[in-house]
């Protein structure tokens, strides 16, 4: 049965950042020179097809832009300027709409007026609900403890609430996901594969061994991008699980609690390196990744950036003792996490999990073809020599 | 005829104030309406159509560098309109060389004929008399060869003039010539040998033009003959100077892969057969004739002169063919190929020459060997007879070509040379694999498509693909690419990879440019006259292109051009009118020619 | 004759002969023939030094008959005859044995192909003992030219003869000038307008008082030979009955063009059948026109462009016609221009972008999203209606390489790139002007590479598409080749003749009339007084059909005699 073709898909791809796919004439360099991509999983090019012919099914059950990491050596090298790295840059963002099923992402990613009003709307109520909490109960002179503002208690009890529920919808995006790509057309994936590959998950998530390897062959300068990267990644995700899990410690004070801090610390250090480097990289378009913008990129990185920043600052100011200023921007700085937990299962932050699975779904895929192709090897060897 | 004149561009401006052609044009008769609309406008037919309708609009002109892009939604205006569509007329500033300081003046003329639906070239191009009867040909290879030909046996005098010590240029280094795979020499020499007898032909080789004077139909050339340092007429191609010359390096002719001396002869067919001293390398002209000397003394005949000097000749001639040709793309350029890295990595003329009968391995394909040379003291990579023929070999098209980051454009020829190698591969070596590595197979030529055919049926894997990299592993040599058709990637291991290296022009394109007064194209060819109507003739009345260095092209188009560009000669000879220099005619006196054409 | 001197000479043609037949063997065994004072090989005896060689040794061993062993006379029995002429011999003292053509590349096994070539050797040293010097004579040239056809090619041939003062008569069979470009609104890559072109060329045409135009008319035979031709034109230009008018012309110039390929030959393309199926050069009607839309009069939102129709194909034209590909490209623009929101869907399978400025007006077609699908060369996309509630008139069903899926296409217009092919009268124009055709019908140049526009029979010229399909420069290349050829045999005023012609001797001729009939050429006049047969020796092209056929065997050939072929037999038999 043909597939339909259809020329439109291309002009909506541009809403997500995709420039010049049209200009692909298929000589396979891309390919040939991607680090990533093997016997199994042979992008870009092939994903630049599908979008030129607008293979939209097709698109929505790959993987790979999953396992692209934007080295740009493809873009560098391609001879008709048809900037494979920012498609599969783009194509990641389409799909993240397309496993999301509230359709928020699709929203956001379409016009990114949408997203930052959205961002700035949610700020202010939350800011407006956080500072009439205060008042309400505790004394603005008090930064924690009994009577304190905004007592960490209660945060954390906010904090765990908006988080499970986020982690809810990224749940269903993920399942979604997975069903996409690993239910595709029927073909049906031995259980044990999945937990004999498991050990990828965490490999994958904490090392991101893959975007180093982008960078084989490049001057050591240029490994700075992975590094920014592995910063931002592993500092998001302890500072995370401090304020998930440990944000009442996180808050005591004025003295410094090494065992908790030191990993707070450590944590911002990792966010505001991460989140300086890149924004000053999309300014000065130092890399290739870095040349293209979308709007979304920039509200991810400002508002990490400011978040980072803000918390800091009502870390430092609550104990040099100024327990006003340090509520003031503690309510601030909440103003800017709140927005930004509930945007997390519907934009670029959720790269950090369904890049991960990527990884893992692909281990698998690579794992059961090999299976597939041993036996049939066998097979061969089994019949008589005709 | 009330007319419309409407302006878009497709690139920027340049050269070309627009509002002021516009306001030129709004006073041109019947002109009833012009309109600027800028860079690539979105325009709708059916609003361009109410405009029509508004104001009677009954011609349309349409005014830009490239206003072809734009007929059809104005055609279609037109339609809806109800008017006639023959009258959409094109004012086009490419087209008809509005580039230079005139350009604004140019392009007020262009519209001026547009509008009277009078072709630009029918008002602007001027006869002038009366015309010298020689020609002066710049560049010995195969098109200037013909030309000079064409033209010497028509009887007319010719002057030759070659940079290189012999004439032939680059087709005299090959070894077949696809697709009929009759050996070059065997078709060239007998006419570089007409050429070296002709006695109409003035041949001028290791030679250059210094200084051109004067104006179409009666050019003054100044050419510098660099002291040859042999003399042609005593000279009996002995070789015995060569034998005692000591001084060793690259034989251009065999584009490097072999060593000549100080004295040598390019090639043994070469016109005119005998040798000549390289003076950059000659030790006794380095030293002011302190050292060496070994040739002086052993040359029976005692026609050398190492202390003969330049001389300059001015020769008087009516018209000018460029035959300049071309030059390889430096194949070092791009790194992932491991050309100049990886000793069995080849350009396509170095591959020519290998295979060559006259080559350095008598035509036997082998990898290079690594041999100590006690002259330099070091190993180095040669090709020996006696070397290892490969198993397999990888042949890379487009290398450099259709690459924005190299040569936008397509060389033309690279496909099929890459076919014919792959066929001379397997003519040879039998059991040895070939893969060729391309991104659209332009095979069009007469008996072209059946060639291709031919070689895949003869067992070459052909790769819908190009290649990306080359890197040796394990002694071999690894080319990796995607097989697009296979939809898998691809590494082949292979003894042998030849890069289908690109045409780039000629190096001293640029300063003939200068000196001649004729423009170049953004790849750095020669301006051809008219795309269509005069692919051969130049902005500047009286000087021709012909073959490779007006774009890539094979040798069947690159001759019958040179065969034009004669016509071209001939007739302006003959007629005693030739071709004018278009910017010699002034603004109001094309626009007196276009009327009267109009009327007439 | 028998106290004659033969010098033999053995080429090893690089490595095309060396490399199978054993040429020192060759040449010992040459050596030893009757007669042969000297026998030489050379690695390439075409070369000037293998000519000199030659020169130098009739100087020194007074050598009166020379054979040379190469590569087949078409290729350098000229350049050995002049060599020999200037040593002083008569440049009929020579033959040649074709040991590449005949032998080297058409054998492997080293013995046997020595063995051959020197049987042929033999041969030609048995000959070359009977030739007679002969003489060639030269005749007028007549400075009037015919250009056959009043496309481009004819139009631009005929400007820059007359321009040089030379008479030129152009036969167009169509009632107007232009031929097939006529029918075309813009050229690729530039778009510029073919009309201006045109229009350019003809107005100098028609200003040129030194040419005659004749439409509606063709050339019904061509008789005599170079610089001495008879054309008999048939007009019908207005007139109710055909007149037929004589022309006595110097030079022929072929430029009858191409014609298109029927697409409906192709049955799965439903061209005929489904009424949006077009031709390119029917949608060359709608762009003048200003109505690309489909028969219904709708604006199409989906076209379709397919190549390579007719073209590159096993069951129709293995040739690829060459402009096809810009031509497609071009459409792809226009259409975009005239209909901004269509998708333009461009089915291929090799883009053909090679000349100047193609790849770049590639690059700006994709730039505009036009969708480029490649097809297999050996598979063709199918074409059918579209179901009912698809949002177009059609589908085409393709295997997409460049994807690997097969996909259906929509389309509301579909246009097929119908390829070129020789007009069905070229076999005609060729009989009359006496010219061969390859097996596509394409006229035969005289050398592929260097000789592109002369043709085999001396005056008589091709150039444009009647060759092979080419695009406009080229055609115009070709077109002034052919003019340049002209005007150098005109500037020498007079040609040679070959020497080698048919003899009848008056006394044995019985006035059978056997050989008019025979003649090819129709070189044979009879004389009714004498009721004997004469063979005009500048129209005879030597064939030997006359000698064969004479059964009071009164016709001898020059440089054919019996005895000189008897004496070849007897060489390749001993």
């Amino acid at each position: 049965m043909p597939i339909r073709i259809n020329p439109k898909l291309i002009d909506e791809l541009e809403l997500f950042g995709s420039e010049d796919v049209q200009n692909c004439y298929h000589c396979g360099n891309c390919s040939a020179v991607c680090p990533h991509a093997d016997e199994v999983f042979v992008f870009p090019r092939r994903s630049m097809r599908s979008l030129q012919m607008g293979l939209e099914r097709k698109l929505e059950r790959s993987i790979e832009p999953w396992l692209c990491y934007y080295c740009g050596q493809c873009s560098e090298q391609c001879p008709r300027n048809a900037e494979p790295g920012e498609t599969m840059m783009s194509l990641r963002r389409w799909l993240i709409s397309r496993y999301d099923f509230t359709g928020l992402s699709r929203l956001f990613y379409k016009s990114w007026k949408t997203e930052l009003a959205a961002v700035v709307l949610i700020a202010v109520l939350a800011a407006a609900g956080l500072l009439a909490y205060g008042f309400g109960q505790g004394s603005i002179h008090i930064y924690d403890g009994v009577g304190a503002f905004l007592p960490s208690s209660a945060i954390h009890v906010f904090d765990l609430t908006i988080g499970s529920l986020m982690l809810l919808f990224l749940l269903a995006n993920s399942i979604r996901m997975w069903w996409l790509i690993m239910n595709r057309n029927g073909e049906s994936t031995p259980w044990w594969l999945y937990l004999r590959k498991s050990y990828l998950l965490p490999w994958h998530f904490f090392t991101q061994k893959r975007y180093a390897e982008c960078e084989s062959g490049k001057p050591a300068s240029v490994h700075m991008p992975w590094l920014a990267h592995l910063g931002l990644m592993l500092g998001y995700a302890t500072m995370l699980v401090l304020v998930m899990l440990f944000l009442p410690a996180l808050q005591e004070g004025p003295q410094i609690r090494w065992s908790t801090h030191a990993f707070g610390y450590l944590a911002s250090i990792g966010l505001l390196v991460g989140t300086i480097y890149m924004i000053h990289g999309r300014l000065k378009k130092s890399q290739v990744q870095y040349v293209h913008s979308h709007g979304s990129d920039w509200i991810f990185l400002i508002l990490l950036f400011l978040i980072a920043i803000s918390g800091v600052l009502q870390h430092i100011l609550h104990r040099i003792g100024l327990p006003v200023a340090a509520n003031i921007t503690y309510v601030v700085h909440l103003a800017f996490v709140v927005p930004w937990l509930l945007r997390m299962p519907f934009t670029k932050w959720a790269h950090m999990i369904y890049r991960t699975l990527a990884m893992y779904f692909a281990g698998i895929r690579r794992e059961a073809l090999a299976k597939q192709i041993a036996v049939a090897d066998t097979v061969q060897q089994l019949r008589p020599a005709a | 005829m009330r007319t419309a004149v409407y302006f878009c561009q497709v690139e920027q401006g340049g050269a070309i104030n627009v509002e002021a052609v516009a306001k030129y044009a709004s006073n041109l008769p019947w002109v009833a309406a012009v309109d600027v609309l800028g860079i690539r406008p979105k325009l709708e037919s059916s609003v361009l159509a109410g405009q029509i309708k508004a104001s009677e609009i009954e011609r349309i002109v349409i005014a830009g560098d490239s206003p072809g892009f734009f007929k059809p939604v104005f055609t279609r205006a037109m339609a809806t309109a109800g008017k006639n569509t023959n009258e959409v007329r094109l004012a086009s500033f490419r087209a008809h060389g509005a580039r230079r300081q005139d350009a604004l003046e140019r392009a007020k003329a262009i519209v001026a004929c547009a509008t009277r639906a009078v072709p630009f070239p029918l008002a602007a191009v001027p006869d002038n008399t009366p015309v010298h009867p020689a020609t002066l040909i710049i560049g010995g290879g195969i098109a200037g060869i013909q030309a000079a030909l064409e033209i010497a046996d028509a009887g007319k005098p010719v002057y030759l003039v070659e940079r290189t010590g012999t004439i032939g240029g680059h087709m005299a280094m090959f070894d077949k010539t696809f697709p009929t795979l009759d050996c070059a020499a065997c078709i060239l020499t007998p006419k570089m040998v007409s050429v070296g007898q002709h006695d109409m032909i003035g041949l001028f080789t290791n030679s250059q033009l210094e200084e051109l004077t004067g104006s179409p139909g009666a050019y003054k050339a100044k050419i510098r003959k660099r002291a040859r340092r042999v003399d042609i007429k005593s000279c009996v191609s002995c070789g015995i100077c060569t034998d005692h010359c000591p001084v060793v390096v690259p034989s251009e002719f065999d584009s490097c892969i072999t060593t000549r001396k100080a004295i040598y002869i390019p090639f043994p067919q070469a016109v005119p057969n005998t040798y000549l001293v390289d003076a950059e390398n000659c030790t006794y002209v380095q030293s002011g004739g302190k050292k060496c000397g070994a040739c002086l003394k052993k040359c029976p005949k005692e026609c050398i002169n190492l202390n003969e000097k330049d001389e300059v000749i001015e020769v008087e001639i009516g018209n000018i063919i460029l035959a300049t040709g071309y030059d390889v793309l430096d194949a070092q350029k791009i790194a992932r190929y491991g050309y100049g890295k990886y000793p069995n990595v080849l350009t396509a003329l170095e591959f020519e020459r290998l295979t060559n009968a006259s080559g350095p391995t008598g035509g036997k394909i082998v990898t290079k060997t690594e041999k100590y040379d006690k002259r330099t003291k070091t190993q180095e990579w040669v090709f020996d007879p006696a070397g290892e023929s490969p198993r397999a070999v990888a042949i890379v098209h487009c290398v450099g070509s259709r690459d924005s980051n190299y040569n936008s454009y397509c060389s033309r020829v690279c496909c099929m040379y890459s076919l014919k190698f792959a066929h001379l591969v397997k003519e040879k070596l039998h059991d040895t694999t070939c893969y060729e590595f391309y991104i659209d197979m332009r095979a069009f030529g007469k008996g072209y498509e059946e060639f291709a055919e031919r070689i895949k049926q003869e067992g070459t894997f052909v790769v819908r693909g190009r290649s990306a990299t080359v890197v040796e592993s394990n002694g071999r040599l690894v080319v990796r690419g995607e097989d697009i058709i296979k939809d898998t990637l691809v590494e082949f291991p292979v003894d042998m990879v030849l890069l289908a290296v690109g045409l780039i022009p000629d190096r001293g394109t640029e300063e003939i440019c200068r000196m001649l007064g004729v423009e170049r194209d953004s790849d750095g060819w020669f301006s051809e006259l008219d795309y269509n109507g005069n692919p051969t003739d130049t902005e500047r009345g009286g000087i021709y292109v012909a073959g490779v260095c007006q774009g890539p092209k094979d040798i069947p188009d690159t001759v019958a051009q040179a065969s034009a560009v004669a016509a071209g000669v001939l007739r302006s000879i003959t007629s005693g009118k030739g071709l004018g220099h278009r910017s010699s005619l002034s603004l109001s006196e094309i626009e007196a020619r276009a009327n009267n054409l109009q009327t007439s | 004759m028998h106290n004659s001197k033969i010098g033999v000479y053995l080429c090893n043609c690089g490595t095309n002969i060396a490399k199978i037949v054993d040429c020192p063997a060759l040449r010992e065994y040459a050596e030893a023939l009757p007669n042969v004072v000297v026998s030489k090989e050379y690695k390439y005896m075409c070369s000037n030094p293998g000519q000199e060689m030659i020169i130098q040794d009739i100087k020194d061993h007074g050598l009166d008959r020379v054979v040379v062993a190469a590569c087949s006379p078409r290729m350098h029995e000229r350049t050995f005859r002049s060599a020999i002429q200037t040593a002083g011999l008569n440049p009929y003292m020579f033959e040649m044995a074709n040991i590449r053509e005949q032998c080297s590349w058409v054998h492997e096994d080293t013995w046997a192909a020595t063995e051959k070539a020197k049987a042929l050797t033999k041969a030609a040293v048995l000959r070359v003992l009977h030739h007679e010097p002969l003489e060639r004579m030269s005749v007028k040239m007549c400075p009037s030219t015919l250009v056959i056809g009043g496309g481009i090619a004819g139009l631009t041939t005929a400007l820059d003869l007359a321009e040089a003062g030379q008479q030129v008569y152009i036969v167009e069979k169509k009632d107007q000038l232009g031929g097939n470009l006529a029918r075309v609104d813009l050229t690729a890559p530039y778009l510029d307008s073919a009309r201006d072109l045109l229009t350019e060329r003809i107005t100098r045409v028609r200003e040129n008082n030194k040419i005659e135009v004749m439409l509606n008319s063709q050339l019904k035979s061509l008789e005599g030979f170079v610089g001495n031709f008879v054309a008999a034109i048939q007009i019908q230009d207005g007139r109710p009955v055909a007149e037929t008018k004589k022309l006595e012309v110097g030079n022929v110039v072929v430029c009858t063009g191409y014609k298109e390929f029927d697409a409906g030959r192709i049955t799965h393309y439903g061209y005929g059948k489904l009424p949006n199926v077009i031709t390119s050069f029917e949608f060359e009607k709608m762009l003048k026109a200003g109505r690309v839309e489909t028969k219904e009069g709708r604006i199409p939102q989906y076209v379709a462009i397919i190549h390579c129709v007719g073209s590159r194909s096993q069951e129709f034209h293995g040739y690829c016609s060459r402009v096809c590909c810009m031509t497609a490209l071009k459409y792809a623009h226009e259409i975009k221009s005239a209909i901004p929101k269509c998708y333009v869907s461009d089915v291929y399978i090799d883009m053909h972008a090679f000349g100047k400025g193609h790849e770049d007006f590639y690059k700006r077609t994709s730039e505009v999203k036009t969708l480029f699908l490649m097809y297999g060369k050996n598979e063709r996309p199918v074409i059918r209606k579209a179901d009912r509630g698809d949002d177009c008139e059609m589908l085409i069903e393709v295997n997409e390489k460049l994807s690997g899926e097969v996909i259906e296409i929509p389309a509301d217009l579909v246009i097929l790139m119908v390829g070129m092919e020789a007009r069905e009268d070229s076999s005609e124009v060729a009989r009359s002007v006496n010219i061969s055709q390859d097996k596509e019908g394409w006229f035969i140049e005289s050398h592929p590479k260097l000789d592109p526009v002369a043709t085999t029979t001396d005056g008589i010229y091709i150039a444009g598409t009647c060759a092979s399909p080419k695009d406009i420069p080229d055609t115009v290349a070709q077109a002034r080749a052919a003019a340049a050829r002209i005007l150098g045999k005109i500037a020498r005023g007079k040609i040679d003749v070959e020497a080698v012609y048919a003899e009848v001797n008056q006394d044995y001729c019985s006035g059978c009339r056997m050989c008019n009939e025979l003649c090819p050429y129709s070189a044979i006049e009879y004389d009714e007084q004498k009721r004997r047969s004469k063979v005009i020796s500048a129209v005879c092209k030597a064939c030997g059909a006359c000698v064969s056929s004479c059964p009071s065997g009164a016709i001898k050939g020059r440089h054919f005699t019996d005895r000189q072929i008897y004496a070849q037999i007897e060489g390749v038999l001993a």
